[in-house]
């Protein structure tokens, strides 16, 4: 009986995902390519994460929050408090989206590499769902306990986006441009 | 009666999706595919031709051409596999990494599962090998359905046509060759039943998206200046990329 499952949940899985093949065909038809302007724009947003993580880690900086105690009323703690947690939770958000936006390009733009390499793409796969559990995990922490108690998971947070730029800055560098479909041209496939 | 009508329905349409195909010059294209349709369509006549003259015989006849059958499907996955990836090279070395590891691995533990089980009787054993053979299939399929979806791999009308009824016969052989080999179990006599008319609606799935030569997604158009132009900024920007790294880490303190 223990053996029957995973062939059942095998054959309900293909049902899935051929069910999934057919409305991907579907919203294909609406698609675009990937263009030079998109290879453009995904460097420019990998830039400005890499720029953003360096001032970010002051949101969470414990010395901020020691002189606020040491020098500010109740009123102000509180208030510092709200407006970092804030801060925290739009910042998580916001890499979550980004680093989904460059994961998205990334397989878009595996048709158009010159080296693709099966053990870093799983490897890849992996680390996203991790990233994706820990930026989970860290909204309901900052939400529960704060900005300034969280120092290891934002730490875990921020070099898992720093990974997934790099990964992807590597990935850039080996796209076939010659592949790339021209901003001039009709965006429709 | 239901049963002849099922049957005859079933070679009807095997004959119209050849014919078509022949006709859309859809064969050329995929050769695989059809050989399989030829091959099944045989079968077909050769069980109904035992069933009329010697229906004793039919079961182990049956059990024989059915390890047949799922062995020749396998061209279809392989048809699949060709014309999908036609324009992605990138992930052809991945698919075949993944197709070929999970072969491997579930052949291995088909013949290690027939060496201690040992061969008690010829049509039981064609059965539990076909069983397997379609549970390995069933896994390929399940690795390339995952691929397609993961890198968003762009399908012609045909070719999905072709991956949409194969993968609902599988799919729905494989959870019912699960139930049938299960003792007692009386929900997989009303599946067993059921499986001609899937049969049937993966024929008509074929039959509709096979009846003309639809065009298969192109890779991107060409152009020569911008080729030029594009080849020549990424080389730069990677070579500044490059330089900017290298000069970071030797100001670095």
């Amino acid at each position: 009986m223990s053996g029957l499952i995973p062939i059942v949940l095998l054959g309900i899985l293909i049902l899935i995902f051929s069910g999934r093949l057919l409305v991907q065909w579907s919203r294909k038809n609406r698609a675009r390519l990937v263009t030079i302007e998109d290879y453009s724009n995904a460097r420019t947003a990998l830039d400005s994460v890499f720029a953003e993580t360096a001032a970010i880690r002051r949101i969470f900086a414990n010395e901020d929050m020691e002189f606020i105690s040491q020098a500010g009323t109740d009123d102000v703690q509180r208030f510092f408090l709200k407006e970092r947690k804030r801060l925290a939770i739009q910042w998580v958000r916001m890499t979550r989206n980004q680093v989904a936006h460059l994961i998205d390009l990334h397989l878009k733009l595996a048709s158009y590499t010159y080296d693709p390499n099966p053990r870093s793409e799983i490897r890849l796969t992996v680390n996203y769902l991790c990233f994706i559990l820990a930026s989970s995990g860290l909204l309901i922490l900052l939400w529960l306990f704060g900005p300034f108690k969280m120092v290891r998971v934002v730490a875990y947070t921020v070099r898992a986006a720093e990974y997934f730029c790099s990964v992807f800055s590597l990935r850039l560098e080996k796209i076939n441009p010659v592949k790339l479909a021209s901003a001039r041209e009709p965006r429709s496939v | 009666m239901d049963t002849n009508l099922i049957w005859w329905s079933a070679i009807a349409l095997e004959t119209v999706v050849f014919f078509r195909g022949l006709k859309a010059a859809l064969l050329r294209k995929y050769p695989l595919f059809y050989a399989y349709i030829i091959c099944v369509f045989l079968i077909e006549l050769l069980r109904f031709s035992c069933h009329e003259v010697a229906p004793d015989f039919y079961q182990a006849f049956y059990w024989h051409t059915e390890l047949v059958t799922v062995v020749t499907s396998y061209a279809v996955i392989f048809e699949i596999l060709r014309g999908s990836l036609r324009h992605n090279p990138a992930v052809i070395r991945l698919a075949r990494t993944l197709v070929l590891s999970v072969f491997v691995l579930t052949g291995t533990y088909v013949a290690s599962d027939m060496l201690h089980g040992g061969f008690e009787s010829l049509p039981g054993v064609t059965a539990e090998l076909g069983r397997d053979l379609r549970y390995v299939e069933g896994a390929l399929l399940l690795v390339m359905l995952w691929l397609f979806g993961r890198y968003r791999i762009s399908f012609g009308r045909n070719l999905l046509g072709l991956a949409i009824g194969y993968s609902l016969l599988v799919g729905l052989d494989v959870i019912n060759l699960a139930l049938l080999f299960l003792p007692g179990n009386e929900f997989s006599i009303g599946l067993r039943k059921s499986l001609p008319i899937t049969y049937l609606i993966t024929l008509s799935i074929w039959c509709a998206s096979l009846w003309s030569s639809q065009p298969e997604p192109l890779p991107p158009p060409e152009s020569a200046i911008d080729r030029d132009y594009a080849l020549l900024a990424a080389k730069t920007r990677a070579a500044l990329a490059h330089l900017s790294t290298r000069a970071g880490r030797t100001l670095r303190p």
